[in-house]
């Protein structure tokens, strides 16, 4: 059993090599379990965006060739399927940015260190949303009300605040790309993580870890 | 809405399936491909009866169209699994197994059954490893604190399945030490 077990123990986790289709596949599960946003891949998006262009443009003239044989036909299909793939990530990627968007919409427009990481066109979105909304509780209930209830930004004591804002304490689970710094949590608490470690800590002790690259979410 | 409900908290399992099918693995094609520039690289030449590496879901779309073997991965035999159930039963902290094992496993169990060896024995260890790790990820809900919880060689599936119940439960023990030190020491 010693033997057998020494002869397959080591696994290799074949490292994928760093292509823009696995680094988009990393920033999506990130946005997917982070609880705020995280800085806009808009390079990375739209050399992607060219890629897939470029992909079904091939396919589209592959295709008009009468004479194909089975073999081409399987390699056109399998170009199609995989064009499918990403945009399926892409579109999940994009959506999932839609809807923290949406939901944190009165924060981005409030805060200046949030809007950095957000591109032009989401910032617009968000504040056509916020405004939208705004108007829509005016219009519907709020004009009613007297004067000093009629807002929807107030931060009354003992109560949450009215605007949504990230929830940065959310536990995430982490994984260490590399080596990472020190995390104090506190007094008596620190940790260092060595590549590979798995843990479940709350998301604004590795922010920072995670803005370099040094952690994944899971 | 932008996302729907069941996809706000977690991702899915097939999701999770869809991300493990990047990675490659090996095949013996029964068609002849040209070398061919996909999105996550160029994958090929395909020359039968030569091994070749590609992305799982390609060997998955081959294999059910018949034009190819899949050589199955080490880990997915009786020697490595009973190995590793092995430690698992008689060491306090979880085997290593490859990250995303759930999910590969399952597809090639679903799709390529010819291609491995014992299927019934495999099934059944690879049940016993998923019970007895569960049963370890569950105690180890007791060193749950407000700091962190160190999981090292948990994979992804069996992360996917403890998420809620730890973050929403970490999040509370968060939140009720929180509040002492916000100025009010009677609670603690």
């Amino acid at each position: 059993m010693a033997s057998a077990s020494a002869r397959v123990a080591p696994i290799v986790e074949t490292q994928e090599e760093d292509t823009p289709l696995s680094q988009l596949c990393r920033y999506w599960l990130n946005e997917r379990h982070a609880p705020d946003i995280l800085p806009a891949q808009e390079e990375l998006l739209s050399s992607l965006l060219d890629h897939i262009r470029r992909q079904s443009e091939a396919v589209q003239l592959l295709r008009g060739e009468p004479s194909a044989s089975e073999e081409e036909h399987i390699r056109i299909m399998l170009v199609q399927m995989e064009v499918e793939r990403v945009k399926f990530i892409v579109r999940s990627y994009v959506r999932t940015r839609l809807f923290k968007i949406e939901k944190f919409a009165r924060f981005i427009m409030t805060d200046a260190t949030i809007q950095t990481r957000i591109t032009t066109a989401e910032r617009a979105h968000a504040s056509r949303h916020a405004h939208l909304t705004d108007r829509h509780f005016h219009n519907s209930v709020l004009q009613s009300l007297p004067e000093t209830q009629s807002h929807l930004d107030d931060a009354p004591v003992f109560v949450p605040p009215m605007i949504t804002k990230p929830d940065e304490n959310r536990p995430v689970f982490v994984h260490a790309l590399n080596d990472c710094a020190p995390i104090r949590f506190h007094e008596d608490l620190t940790l260092e993580m060595k590549r590979g470690h798995i843990s479940l800590m709350p998301f604004s002790f590795i922010q920072s870890l995670l803005a370099k690259g040094d952690v994944e979410l899971i | 809405m932008s996302l729907p409900q069941s996809l706000r908290t977690s991702v899915t399992p097939p999701e999770l399936e869809l991300i493990a099918s990047q990675q490659l693995i090996e095949i013996i094609p029964l068609i002849a491909m040209e070398k061919t520039a996909f999105i996550s690289g160029a994958f090929g030449p395909l020359r039968p009866p030569l091994k070749a590496q590609i992305p799982l879901w390609m060997a998955i779309n081959l294999k059910l169209k018949k034009k190819c073997h899949i050589v199955a991965p080490e880990w997915l035999s009786i020697e490595f699994l009973q190995s590793r159930l092995d430690e698992e039963l008689s060491e306090p902290g979880f085997s290593q197994l490859p990250f995303r094992y759930a999910e590969v496993s399952k597809v090639l169990l679903d799709v390529a059954a010819d291609d491995i060896q014992d299927t019934d024995k495999v099934r059944s260890l690879l049940k016993d490893l998923k019970e007895a790790r569960q049963a370890k990820s569950r105690e180890g809900l007791d060193q749950l604190n407000r700091g962190e919880l160190s999981l090292s060689n948990l994979c992804s599936m069996e992360i996917n399945e403890i998420r809620p119940f730890f973050v929403h439960a970490m999040g509370i023990l968060t939140h009720l030490h929180r509040d002492p030190s916000a100025g009010d020491d009677q609670l603690e």
